[in-house]
């Protein structure tokens, strides 16, 4: 080959042969690019699945330009290469490298994971493969990266505590920055791998999983966890940002140049919620609620808008409808952005708290569609899953939405759900006929043209941290039936019906509340051809109940067995603040119905308050 | 309504972004620099820009065109410049103008496309390659099967001869040889170089390795001559 070095041959000859080279380009607006020589430490950041996902999420725009900030560190980004851009990759030997400098990432500091969905572990193991780094923690020497993984799937840790070196538990901007300074001293130290994973154990919300042992007992249940040296802490507690006044959010963001899932500036404008949905792991493990000032959010998002050009801003939390001053917000925002029209974008919107005023606001710059998440179609069973809206709260918003023009709206819903039956199956679909009705009502000439309803249902895949999590799932075969069921009786022309692929959803359950035992099971179905296991084209189910089948580990005991509450669960040493005796409470209440407030007006006592000194709520 | 037409380049860095990427690069560029571009009226108003011809990806080019209209006058050489500090690397504002009221838009008036074609051919001097290029030019007809977008991609036969104007080896140094051609390029007759260098390849035989092709230069017919389209409008700025 007549090419004078390696990052040459990447960019003219492997970009040139796949679909979409844009994925791997690296130079977007405002990505950062330092001297690798006048750095001390490199630090990938990856996303285990393709550019277009990875770059739409919001933590890895903050953490990227967190770390960048920092003069001796040069963060890079990697996200999971396409197959067609892997089989040209293993072709011609080239490792998996950073976006930014095309420098292998095997001779990084720190190779960091973020665990967005439990379907992405098998591309982490791919992606270390394609990397040249010894997949398991112990085969690793002074000479590799340290793995480091968080995101709220590190809130269960054990399925990876064999392959990520260490955990970072919660939010990350102050203890990433904590880590790196201990990082500092130990490189300049020259100690050994273990001599810096027992100082990073030291900082809160770190997890490094080979300092704690777990023992079963002989059903397979957990009989004991805990730390095997005296210095670690017996229980890891996950970090919060106190207040989130001041607290760092960058002020430009990469821009794309291909189309990406969310291709647009997110605004956070605050963490956590409130509700206490019960099936919900977001809802729990992001305690407790800080808002930002609506002050500080005008200020951000005028750098960002002027920084990336982008023509969209969306708000972005957890439920933005419960912002204390939304309308204000919303005001300021239109006010000032309307005349170069940007547009707002509301990604979570409960629908008791979206009122008309707001719709108005809105479609003075752009319509787009909008999206209602009731969640089940019954009052009962609504009422299992602490939803607290009822039928009269959607007619009356998407009503509103229809009086001034919309036509378009999304309903989500899960199906499979605790206490479930076909009743509340049939009530998903009744609720979809009377938004239809409801559509009808507004005279002809007043409203939006072509009706489309989209009503998505996903399978309930019960999570960690939520008090559904001693909870069985569905068994494939009833989940089948009960979309099946839907599918019938949700036919109309207005309408579109979304469902998830329930065997996705098994493995998805399997994974959540997995222990240690599947990390062997995950490196072997890796090993029998399984990545990109979140895209229908590469879920390979055959090649997972081998792997399961070739470990000698049962998939049922994960996904569809009735955990007995005083069982110890395989995240039990992991504590987010909010404590188990309030979601064994919370779990009692929903079989028995029983709604739980919202602990805005009045605390519930999930415990969250006493996580740190000092407390955290208000 | 004010009317530019500007000349870029879309370099290296950038000759893996599509049409509709570029698309977005400028749209974006255009608000980071605060140029009073105007917007379309209807349901989904969008910013009213246009680019003359559209490039392969992988293709780097000297000379593309964008056609903008602005809401109110702003001197080129400040757009220039503006814009400039707004573009991502690889893509550069040469030039442009201010073009009158009545003026066509660059896609409609382009006519063709001169390329420097960049091959490796192992041991092959200039003499062979240029005889076996003056051969390739001298058939009567050039068949080749082309993809049709918009049939399903489906094959027909085409003869690409008459969408060739000129092609001729422009030197060699160490199995490098650069090709320069004049192509049809619009809605009158357009040839790709990518699918020129397929036929030349099929009837050589060679193993041509590493083709870099870079676009020098888009014309426009006026008055029976070739020109660059920003002086198709009136005079660089």
């Amino acid at each position: 080959m007549k090419y004078d070095n390696i990052k040459e041959y990447i960019y003219e000859e492997l970009l040139s042969k796949v679909e979409k080279p844009g994925r791997y380009i690296g130079t977007e607006w405002n990505s950062v690019h330092k001297n690798p020589e006048e750095v001390d430490i490199r630090f990938a950041f990856c996303f285990p699945d393709v550019y277009e996902v990875g770059m739409s999420h919001l933590g890895m725009k903050i953490l990227y330009h967190l770390l960048n900030n920092q003069k001796d560190i040069f963060c890079e980004r990697v996200f999971a290469p396409w197959p067609d851009m892997e089989e040209e990759m293993r072709k011609s030997g080239i490792k998996l490298f950073g976006l930014e400098s095309r420098d292998f990432i095997d001779s990084f500091d720190f190779v960091g994971f973020t665990l967005q969905y439990e379907m992405s572990y098998t591309n982490i193991v791919n992606m270390l493969d394609l990397a040249g780094i010894p997949l398991r923690s112990g085969e690793r020497n002074e000479g590799h990266p340290f793995i480091v993984a968080g995101g709220p799937c590190a809130f269960n840790p054990e399925p990876l505590y064999d392959i990520i070196d260490f955990f970072m538990l919660g939010e990350g901007e102050e203890q990433l920055l904590e880590v790196m300074e201990h990082y500092r001293r130990w490189k300049s130290s020259r100690g050994t791998r273990d001599e810096f994973l027992k100082t990073a154990a030291s900082v809160r919300g770190v997890y490094v999983p080979k300092y704690y042992s777990v023992e079963y007992n002989k059903d397979l249940t957990i009989k004991e966890i805990k730390a095997i040296c005296e210095d670690i802490p017996a229980k890891i507690r996950k970090r919060v940002i106190k207040n989130l006044k001041g607290s760092y959010f960058p002020d430009k963001i990469v821009v794309p140049f291909i189309d990406i899932v969310h291709d647009r500036i997110m605004l956070e404008i605050f963490r956590g919620c409130t509700r206490g949905c019960r099936f919900c792991q977001a809802g729990m493990i992001y305690r407790p609620v800080r808002e930002r000032e609506i002050e500080e959010l005008v200020e951000i998002a005028d750098k960002l808008i002027e920084s990336s050009g982008y023509e969209e801003i969306s708000l972005s939390s957890l439920s933005t409808g419960d912002f204390s001053n939304l309308n204000e917000l919303v005001k300021r925002l239109v006010s000032k952005y309307q005349s170069s029209r940007i547009g707002l974008s509301f990604p979570s919107l409960r629908i008791d708290s979206f009122s008309l005023k707001l719709i108005r606001e809105v479609q003075k710059v752009r319509k787009s569609g909008l999206t209602f998440a009731p969640e089940a179609g019954t009052q009962r069973m609504r009422n299992v899953i602490n939803k607290g809206v009822d039928e009269e709260d959607l007619i009356n918003s998407v009503g509103a939405a229809f009086d001034t023009g919309y036509s378009k709206v999304k309903l989500y819903f899960m199906i499979g759900l605790p206490t479930e039956t076909m009743e509340d199956i049939q009530g998903i679909a009744g609720l979809a006929f009377k938004v239809v009705d409801r559509y009808y009502q507004v005279p002809k000439e007043k409203r939006g043209k072509g009706l489309n309803v989209t009503v998505s249902a996903s399978s309930f895949v019960p999570k960690p941290f939520t008090p559904f999590q001693w909870e069985p799932q569905d068994s494939i075969d009833t989940l089948m039936d009960k979309q099946r069921y839907l599918q019938k009786a949700i036919k109309k022309k207005q309408i579109t019906f979304n469902w998830h692929d329930p065997y996705v959803s098994y493995m998805e359950a399997v994974f959540a509340r997995g222990d240690r035992k599947l990390c062997d099971v995950l490196i072997k179905a890796w090993e029998l051809g399984c990545k990109f296991d979140g895209w229908d084209q590469y879920f390979n189910f055959n090649a997972w109940m081998q792997a399961f089948k070739e470990t000698g580990v049962d998939l049922d005991f994960y996904a569809a067995r009735r955990r007995e509450l005083d069982e110890i669960l395989p995240w039990d040493h992991i504590d987010v603040g909010v404590t188990k005796k309030y979601l064994r409470s919370e779990y009692k209440k929903s079989l028995k119905g029983e709604l739980t407030r919202d602990c805005r007006a009045a605390c519930t006592g999930c415990g969250i308050n006493l996580l740190q000194e000092g407390g955290v709520c208000k | 309504m004010i009317g530019i037409r500007l000349k870029f380049t879309k370099g290296s860095e950038v000759k893996y972004i599509s049409h509709l990427d570029l698309m977005r690069v400028f749209q974006r560029a255009l608000r980071r620099a605060s140029i009073p571009i105007s917007y379309s009226s209807g349901f989904n108003p969008h910013q009213e820009i246009s680019f003359a011809a559209p490039l392969s990806l992988g293709v780097t080019s000297n000379a593309e065109y964008v056609d903008l209209k602005l809401t109110e006058p702003m001197d080129v050489r400040e757009i220039r410049r503006r814009l400039n500090n707004s573009l991502p690397e690889g893509i550069r504002i040469l030039a442009g103008i201010e073009m009158g009221g009545n003026h066509k838009s660059a896609m409609s008036v382009v006519s063709h496309s001169r390329y420097s074609i960049e091959i490796y051919i192992e041991n092959l001097s200039y003499c062979e390659l240029k005889s076996k290029i003056e051969a390739f030019t001298a058939q009567k007809d050039i068949r080749i099967m082309k993809k049709q977008p918009k049939k399903g991609f489906e094959l027909k036969e085409t003869d690409i001869k008459p969408l060739i104007v000129s092609m001729k080896l422009a030197g060699s140094k160490e199995g490098k040889h650069t090709i320069d051609c004049l192509l049809l390029s619009g809605s009158r007759g357009n040839l790709k170089p990518e699918l020129l260098m397929e036929a030349f390849k099929e009837f050589t035989g060679y193993d041509i390795q590493k083709i870099k092709i870079n676009r020098e230069q888009v014309y426009a017919e006026k008055n029976g001559k070739l020109v660059d389209l920003l002086e198709y409008e009136g005079f660089q700025a």
